[in-house]
This record gives structure tokens, C-alpha cells and sequence, in this order.
């Protein structure tokens, strides 16, 4: 009979423990990317939304506070909830430095709901943006760049 | 009874981890995304980070922060990535007047098993207590107020001096000025 309310204590409680975010510590190489763009599709596939090619549009989507993430080379996407010094990741101006860069970072790392996030305390290594992907796609999308006037 | 105990157990478990249908009556527009799922439900407006960290500045970080929804039909907490505006905009602007309240919110969830995303949302219109619904179309004009001197034709994204000094110095694709150039080159030729 114990053993049954203790088990009926822990389904109980189940739901509840499993929406405590605990963190990790971790260090993680990737690439920082628009979130929006990449999960929603619209403007492509996710090869086509990072890297050279969607670098104004990045630019384009930090500025205006849609959320940055940190796409790691294990496909895993952190969504980024601070940058370093820089309190917020909303719009601010270390986002828009390092968009579309390759970084390697050191953090505390979140899992909510089908979300990683992750508390970026320094930015360990910046590669600059090594995700050429404009020899593959040109610009997403493809009004980035104006044509030049004559 | 231990039975009956059992079963309701159960039932408390299983009632937030099925899968929750929030589409009815909402009212939201397609963009024509491959994994949007209207979605209507009630929400308290919080700071992302100071849900997962308890670093909680006050007003939800006064635009600094990230915000999210905290659906109270399940204690979910759904990312708002963007409004409602076709123009690049975050959803933080239209959200922060509400930092703490309780709102109804109509959009677009997207959600793919396969990819895999959830619980990340476009934000269409906002409605809390008996005030009408707002759309969440604010960005654009907060930009505005902010930045008088980049007034002029064109959308913001073309327009907002902190783009337009990355633009400048490093290239639309970010790989500095030569690269760029060669590049516009072949792409217009």
C-alpha cells in the first residue's frame, strides 16, 4: 500500500519536474543564426536560411529582436537568451556583430518545452562567417541585395 | 478505491502531456508556412530567461529580453519569435506593454515532430480582459519613433543606421567589401 502512494506521489509530481529548467554548463561551436527564419520555412529550407547567403536577412531579423539562435554542429539549435557582456539578445548590437558567424561559446545550456536555450557567459572563439552558402543559394531572400543603380 | 486512486492518478498525468488542440476559434491568417498551426489560447506574458534562470529584472527587462507566453492551460511556455507585420519584426515591442499580464493571444504555431520544432509562435493579435484585440503590428511604427533621422522611403530594414553600418562595412554577405562586390557583379550581370 506504501509503495502504491509513493507511486502515485511521483506521477503526480511528474508533470511538474519535468518544466524545471536545470541547467549544464557547456562550451559549443556553432553558427548564430535567425531563429524565425529557420524553424518557420519561409523563405526556404534550413540549408538556405544560414550562412553567407541569408547574412542581411539575419541581420534584418536580430535588429528587430526576432530571437537568435546558436546552431550547433550537431544540428542542435539553441535559442539564445543572452551574449556574453551583452545583457540581452534582442536586437542588440554584439547580435548583429557576430550574425551569421561561426562561435564557439561557453555557457549555461537550457531544455523547456521542446526548447534548448542557453545563457551565453563569453564568446570564446569568433571564425567570422565560414558558412558560405551563397555559392550554393545566391540571397534568401533573393531581394536582399538591391540591384545597384546605374 | 485504490483503483479509482489510480485512475485519476493517471488522468492528472496524462491531461498536460497529450497533445492539446488550441485551434478553435482562432481567427488567425495563414502565411502559407509548411508547419503553421492556428493557435488561440490564454497566456501570462513573461521574460524568458527569468522563467528559466530567476534572473528577473524588472518589467519584463524595460525590451531587453525575450518574452514568452505561459499558456495556462498547460504551463507551456510558447517562444513568440515574431508579430504579425511582414517585415522582419519581433514580437518583444508588442508584447511588453503586457510584461506579467494575462492575455489572450491568436496565431500561428509551428510545430514539426520531424524537424524538430515546437512551441515557437507568430504572434497575430493580443487581447487582455475586456479590451478589444490589438493587432501585433507594432514594430515598425516604435521604430519610427526611435529613429527620426532615418526617416525616408523604403522599409525600415533599409533604412536602420545600425544595418546600414554592418551593410557598409562588411557586405550583404558579411564576407567584407571585395567579396561583395564580385559577387553583386555575377548576381546582376
Amino acid at each position: 500500500m506504501r509503495h502504491f502512494f509513493g507511486l502515485a506521489a511521483v506521477l503526480l509530481l511528474a508533470p511538474f519536474s519535468v518544466q524545471a529548467a536545470e541547467g549544464e554548463r557547456i562550451t559549443v561551436t556553432g553558427e548564430i543564426i535567425d531563429t524565425w527564419c529557420y524553424y518557420s520555412g519561409v523563405m526556404g529550407g534550413p540549408d538556405s536560411v544560414v550562412g553567407s547567403a541569408h547574412h542581411t536577412c539575419a541581420l534584418w531579423c536580430s535588429a528587430s529582436g526576432i530571437p537568435i539562435g546558436l546552431l550547433a554542429e550537431d544540428g542542435t539549435v539553441y535559442t539564445v537568451l543572452k551574449l556574453g557582456a551583452q545583457d540581452n539578445a534582442t536586437g542588440g548590437d554584439t547580435a548583429l556583430r557576430l550574425a551569421s558567424h561561426t562561435v564557439t561559446a561557453d555557457g549555461m545550456a537550457y531544455t523547456r518545452d521542446g526548447i534548448n536555450y542557453i545563457v551565453v557567459e563569453k564568446v570564446v572563439e569568433d571564425l567570422g562567417i565560414v558558412n558560405l552558402t551563397h555559392e550554393d543559394y545566391d540571397v534568401i531572400p533573393s531581394f536582399a541585395i538591391p540591384k545597384p543603380k546605374k | 478505491m485504490m483503483r479509482a486512486f489510480l485512475i485519476a492518478a493517471l488522468a492528472l498525468v496524462a491531461a498536460p502531456l497529450a497533445a492539446q488542440d488550441f485551434s478553435e476559434n482562432s481567427k488567425a491568417k495563414s502565411w502559407n508556412l509548411y508547419a503553421e498551426v492556428p493557435a488561440l489560447f490564454d497566456a501570462k506574458v513573461v521574460d524568458a530567461m527569468c522563467e528559466i534562470t530567476g534572473d528577473c529584472p524588472a518589467n519584463c527587462g524595460d525590451g531587453d529580453r525575450q518574452l514568452a507566453l505561459l499558456r495556462g492551460a498547460d504551463n507551456v511556455m510558447v517562444m513568440a519569435l515574431k508579430n504579425n507585420q511582414p517585415a522582419f519584426t519581433g514580437a518583444v515591442v508588442d508584447l511588453l506593454p503586457f510584461c506579467g499580464q494575462d492575455v489572450t493571444v491568436d496565431g500561428l504555431m509551428i510545430e514539426d515532430a520531424d524537424f524538430p520544432v515546437r512551441n515557437v509562435y507568430l504572434v497575430q493579435r493580443i487581447k487582455s480582459g475586456d479590451a478589444d484585440w490589438a493587432k501585433a503590428s507594432k514594430f515598425t511604427r516604435d521604430w519610427a519613433a526611435k529613429n527620426p533621422e532615418a526617416k525616408g522611403k523604403g522599409p525600415w530594414f533599409r533604412r536602420d543606421p545600425r544595418i546600414k553600418e554592418r551593410i557598409e562595412a562588411e557586405g550583404y554577405l558579411g564576407l567584407g567589401l571585395e567579396v561583395d562586390a564580385e559577387f553583386i557583379e555575377y548576381l546582376f550581370e
